[in-house]
């Protein structure tokens, strides 16, 4: 079984490397963090939180395109041009070939993530003098959210096309960060909306000192959580769907 | 004891098939109804019929594209389902892979979803690859594949895993006569080696030179079921092919021949079997020569047709 998901992954991955939209996404974001440096009115003493902080929310950006833009039609494209008839009909199950479709997307956006994120610190490095590993963390986070996203690309693409996957993908980002200006701590749906606001540590990453490693651990739950829910959602749909 | 227990295992069984689709605001369509037929082990199967006729979705349900409405499908005397899977190979009509890998990577992801181990797929590639003439094309682009190429790739992924079971939907699709030839004599040659094959197409000459026996699909039924010569031989004549010194037959043999056709030099025509030695007599005596005579057999198009023919009719009245 796990041999089967990670040969999937593996062909994904292998797939997505050859997509010029991969490259082009990473070579304007790495332009981008380089240009940060040259941008206007940092005030003293701060400058380097800035840079943190504007290179979080490149990179944020740029994982997102690319995820919606590997997933939102990876099944849609597959089902249709059959290429998907040649791998269910061996002995791969609809929710190993979900998963294993995932992981590929996970592992290419986590191979585009770690290259952001040695750009940022060699740029913030090279401009500073000051390596920034604590930006490692932020992309961190960046990551698992990106796998939520993906897998919720993955679950709406399972039974429909991908115009329909990336405005219900924006949708969902928009939704998932924004309880705190819908809800206050104490009320009553507080605990029961989807909110991916853990991920979000690009303050303390930034202005801060980063988080702990029990924050990170509750960030992996959270990840791990969203991602199963969704993966089962979409196992439920393309199971019921006839190819 | 074994072998013959073996044998009688069917490599496909298909009971009592349906599948029902249905679109927005109620409306239902039946693309198969009541289908059953079984595909003895060790032979090649035709599976033919026109287009909508129900083959591709028979064959979906068979091997869990689609959900069926009804109906029981074993493969190889397990149910139709993933581990039943492992033992089968298909080619789907047209296949598609994905154009930003090669063919290596291709037959690879094909050979580890079946479990096959690196080296086993390194070996089995190379040797497929070669067979399908591919050879040398391992690390090219399926992005630079003709259609031809993208169906010769079919047929390795198919085989990569040594199925014992072999679905081909239309395999020769898109292949030049060369590479038509080429499918045909791998269908034999897998015959051969023991696997059973279950041949869906459009290509009657094709179902017609390698195919044991057939299940003729027509409106999401069975429409009839057998082997070749049981369905198309006419039973009480014989066909004859001669040539002589004339254009024109010899008296005493045209009046007891019909469907008399003249090319490349040669007659041919059908004889009553009762009036077989009369015509073969005079035909000696005259100095013509007997080229071939053999049971008149009706081409598979024929036979076709008129099923159709007659399906529309009943359908009409």
């Amino acid at each position: 079984m796990i041999g089967r998901v990670w040969s999937l992954a593996v062909s994904v991955f292998f797939d997505a490397l050859r997509r010029k939209v991969v490259w082009v996404v990473i070579l304007f974001a790495a332009v981008m963090a380089a240009a940060i440096p040259s941008l206007p009115s940092y005030g003293f003493g701060v400058v380097e939180a800035v840079y943190r902080e504007i290179a979080l929310a490149l990179t944020y950006v740029a994982t997102m395109v690319l995820t919606v833009a590997l997933a939102a039609n990876r099944i849609p494209a597959e089902v249709e041009r059959r290429t998907a008839y040649g791998v269910l009909v061996r002995s791969v199950r609809r929710w190993e070939y979900l998963l294993g479709t995932w992981l590929g997307i996970l592992v290419t956006v986590g191979a585009a993530v770690a290259a952001f994120t040695v750009v940022d610190i060699v740029v913030g490095w090279l401009t500073y003098g000051e390596i920034m590993l604590r930006l490692a963390e932020g992309t961190f986070a960046i990551l698992l959210e990106a796998g939520v996203v993906a897998a919720f690309c993955v679950a709406v693409s399972s039974i429909t096309g991908p115009v329909v996957v990336v405005v219900s993908s924006l949708a969902f980002l928009f939704i998932a960060h924004s309880r705190s200006q819908l809800l206050a701590p104490g009320d009553a749906l507080w605990g029961l909306y989807p909110s991916l606001d853990t991920l979000n540590i690009i303050n303390p990453v930034a202005h801060g000192t980063g988080v702990s490693l029990t924050y990170v651990a509750s960030m992996i739950v959270v990840f791990a959580a969203w991602v199963a829910i969704l993966l089962v959602f979409a196992t439920g749909l393309f199971s019921s769907r006839d190819l | 004891m074994v072998d013959e227990q073996a044998t009688q295992v069917a490599a496909i069984r298909i009971d009592g098939a349906r599948k029902v689709y249905s679109a927005i605001g109620g409306q239902h369509r039946e693309a198969v109804r009541d289908v059953t037929f079984t595909v003895k082990a060790g032979g090649v199967h035709g599976l033919l019929g026109p287009n909508g006729a129900g083959k591709t979705t028979t064959l979906k349900m068979l091997l869990g594209l689609v959900k069926p409405s009804g109906g029981t499908f074993e493969l190889l005397g397990e149910p139709a389902g993933p581990v039943a899977r492992a033992r089968v190979g298909f080619l789907a009509e047209q296949p598609y892979f994905s154009p930003l890998l090669t063919a290596g990577q291709t037959l690879s992801l094909h050979g580890r979803l079946s479990g096959m181990s690196r080296a086993d797929i390194r070996v089995r590639s190379n040797e497929l690859l070669v067979r399908v003439g591919l050879e040398g094309k391992e690390s090219l682009l399926l992005s630079k594949f003709s259609r031809g190429m993208l169906q010769r790739l079919g047929i390795a992924t198919a085989l990569v895993h040594r199925p014992e079971l072999i679905v081909l939907d239309e395999p020769a699709s898109g292949l030049d006569p060369v590479g038509q030839r080429d499918v045909r004599n791998l269908i034999l040659e897998l015959r051969e080696g023991g696997a059973t094959v279950l041949l869906s197409s459009h290509q009657l000459s094709e179902v017609e030179a390698v195919c044991d026996q057939v299940t003729i699909l027509n409106r999401g039924k069975v429409a009839a079921a057998g082997r070749i010569d049981e369905l198309l031989n006419v039973a009480g004549e014989t066909s004859f092919r001669v040539a002589g010194s004339s254009d024109v037959l010899p008296e005493s043999v045209a009046g007891r021949v019909s469907d008399v056709a003249f090319a490349g030099g040669s007659h041919m025509f059908s004889v009553a079997d009762n009036d077989v030695r009369i015509v073969f007599d005079a035909l000696d005596d005259a100095g013509w020569r007997i080229l071939s005579m053999t049971p008149k057999r009706e081409s598979l198009e024929d036979y076709f047709a008129r099923l159709l023919e007659s399906s529309t009719e009943e359908v009409a009245s």
